[in-house]
């Protein structure tokens, strides 16, 4: 499972068809990159931005009398970053299709290789349930290769682990879109940096265990000091701290990572679920 | 000197100190501006008949809404003389409207407020309605009066769209405000002198959207008929009565406190930071007329 050379040319209008279920295409394919991405989508353009896109194809599907659908493939560049900004939103069933995928009032979402790819329709009814559904499946039939997901992800402790929780990103903006930490970029991330978030629930408590792996050990040891400073100056020698709220957070610094448990239910749970991720950096 | 991040230990602070434990979730109330004594006035107005279908205002009904609400807001018996404090006949009258597809103005909203506005005087063809091309609309460029009117929504980046984010279409390069998920959207409100311009703000909830998914950040399954309109001549207290009613229905629909993703802090940063108007709930005077059940606020 390797991501598509970049080398690899695919043509993105060759990955959708003309038809489905009798929607037809509308004669011209509307394309956007980072630059122009705003024009189409607005803000939440920053998204996809912030995971590095290169490409995306806007292709509309309409039939008489029908809402229309809306297909944008976005080409993500690599599988890490198609799982990533899949992983933005993943509210809805799961739909079966590519690597992973939801359904949600009338969107279809999936990645697969290092394509991420959107399927929407402008109302939902049964008609365009299934539409999106065969679309679906003739786009992810037609992407030939699968892609890995990011082993960061994998450093996150299962247990607990809210269902369809875990997020793969790079910056702080997307960090404070899942988990507010600062105002600031206190954690020093950027595109290069690579950071997974999970949201764990017990018993209607609910804390958050972030990993950032940062492309050198000193850049991380930068980062987690700026992360002490300003956000917990009243940290014990272990890094900890009981919040206002009266839950813990701790941090550490491990090689190249910097891990993080906000919301811990004691401090005991956050030493332990620490260890818990450090044992699993040795093991990837 | 170097401006001190804030961090979520300030709002878990605010929190632990407030009566109310929503503070983290409403708003970022960390005063950054000793703040004058300020009061806003703001009117909601519903009717059940508001819509003749699902997104589909009736025009009689929404004429009627917009003239009670706002000879209420500035205690005027009939709309023609409450609209001729807003506008003079020499004035030149720019209508911001909203096209977003899934949820715009409609053009009903924006015949109403025009046919108004020609009532207090105004010649037709000094009125101008337009929302993206803004910027290279005459009527909009020699504009001395604005009228902001647009739907709320919960929005991708910068938490709700409101009355603040509409003048957005004003700057050259919207992209440029978002940073912090917009945090500052308001100071675009003075680069491009709308603060003194702008007479009245109009926001829509006859249809308001409480979350967002995907790239287009739309589905009707996250869209209400809450049948109403909020007015202010203050646009930083109308979006935060707007969000306040949108949080309460993500209460309602999701039986839990869900934060808007991300927060809508530029609402209270206009108001703390940029002192655009008032946002703290306590300083607003919010009357309500016409339909109650379901009001959420």
């Amino acid at each position: 499972m390797e991501d598509t050379p970049k080398d690899d040319k695919i043509a993105l209008g060759d990955l959708l068809p003309q038809e489905i279920n009798g929607w037809q295409a509308e004669t011209k394919d509307e394309l956007y990159d980072p630059q122009t991405i705003f024009d189409y989508i607005d803000g939440a353009g920053e998204v996809y931005r912030s995971y590095n896109f290169k490409q995306l194809l806007a292709r509309r599907f309409t039939k008489e009398g029908k809402p229309d659908i809306v297909a944008d493939l976005f080409d993500m560049d690599t599988s890490k970053d198609a799982f990533g900004v899949f992983t933005h939103d993943l509210e809805g069933e799961d739909a079966g299709i590519g690597q992973g995928s939801t359904y949600n009032g009338g969107l279809l979402s999936f990645w697969k290789d290092r394509f991420f790819v959107s399927l929407y329709s402008e109302e939902e009814t049964e008609d365009t349930r299934k539409a999106l559904f065969a679309l679906g499946e003739k786009v992810a039939s037609s992407i030939q290769k699968e892609g890995k997901k990011p082993d960061i992800v994998s450093l996150l402790p299962s247990e607990n682990l809210a269902e369809k929780s875990a997020h793969y990103f790079h910056n702080h903006m997307i960090l404070n879109y899942h988990f507010y930490v600062s105002d600031e970029n206190i954690l020093l991330l950027d595109q290069q940096t690579e950071a997974a978030l999970g949201i764990y629930r017990e018993d209607n408590e609910r804390s958050y265990i972030l990993v950032v792996r940062y492309p050198e050990g000193k850049k991380a040891s930068q980062a987690y000091e700026s992360f002490m400073l300003s956000y917990m100056p009243d940290a014990t020698e272990l890094g900890l701290v009981q919040t206002e709220d009266l839950k813990w957070t701790g941090a550490k610094l491990h090689q190249d990572f910097v891990i993080i448990i906000f919301n811990a239910p004691s401090r005991f749970l956050a030493t332990g679920t620490i260890e818990k991720v450090e044992d699993r950096i040795g093991q990837i | 000197m170097k401006k001190r991040a804030i961090t979520r230990r300030d709002f878990l602070r605010v929190a632990a100190m407030s009566p109310f434990a929503g503070a983290f979730a409403y708003g970022f109330r960390i005063q950054e501006k000793k703040e004058a004594e300020k009061s806003a006035k703001v009117v909601l107005i519903r009717d059940k008949n508001a819509l003749i279908s699902f997104k589909k205002p009736n025009p009689g009904v929404i004429q009627k809404m917009l003239d009670d609400s706002i000879t209420t807001l500035l205690g005027e018996s009939d709309p023609v003389s409450a609209w001729k404090k807003l506008v003079k006949p020499s004035d030149i009258v720019g209508i911001k409207s909203n096209v977003w597809r899934p949820i715009p103005t409609t053009s009903e909203v924006e015949q109403a407020l025009k046919a108004r506005v020609m009532d207090a005087g105004v010649a037709e063809d000094n009125i101008g309605i337009d929302d993206r091309g803004v910027r290279r609309n005459r009527l909009f460029k020699d504009a001395t009066v604005l009228i902001n009117a647009r739907p709320a929504r919960t929005h991708h980046w910068s938490g709700m769209g409101g009355c603040i984010k509409n003048h957005i279409m004003f700057v050259p390069w919207p992209p440029a405000y978002h940073g912090d998920s917009c945090a500052d959207l308001a100071t675009l409100w003075y680069k491009h002198n709308l603060k003194e311009r702008t007479k009245l703000n109009v926001l829509l909830m006859l249809n308001p959207q409480f979350h967002g998914i995907g790239p287009h950040n739309y589905s009707d399954k996250y869209v209400w008929e809450y049948k109403g309109i909020l007015v202010s001549q203050d646009p930083v207290a109308v979006d935060a009565i707007g969000v306040r009613i949108l949080q309460a229905k993500r209460r309602e629909y999701f039986g839990e406190d869900r934060p808007l993703q991300p927060p809508a802090k530029h609402i209270y940063l206009a108001d703390t930071r940029h002192n655009l108007g008032v946002s703290d709930p306590d300083k607003i005077e919010l009357i309500k007329l016409g339909w109650e059940e379901g009001i959420l606020i």
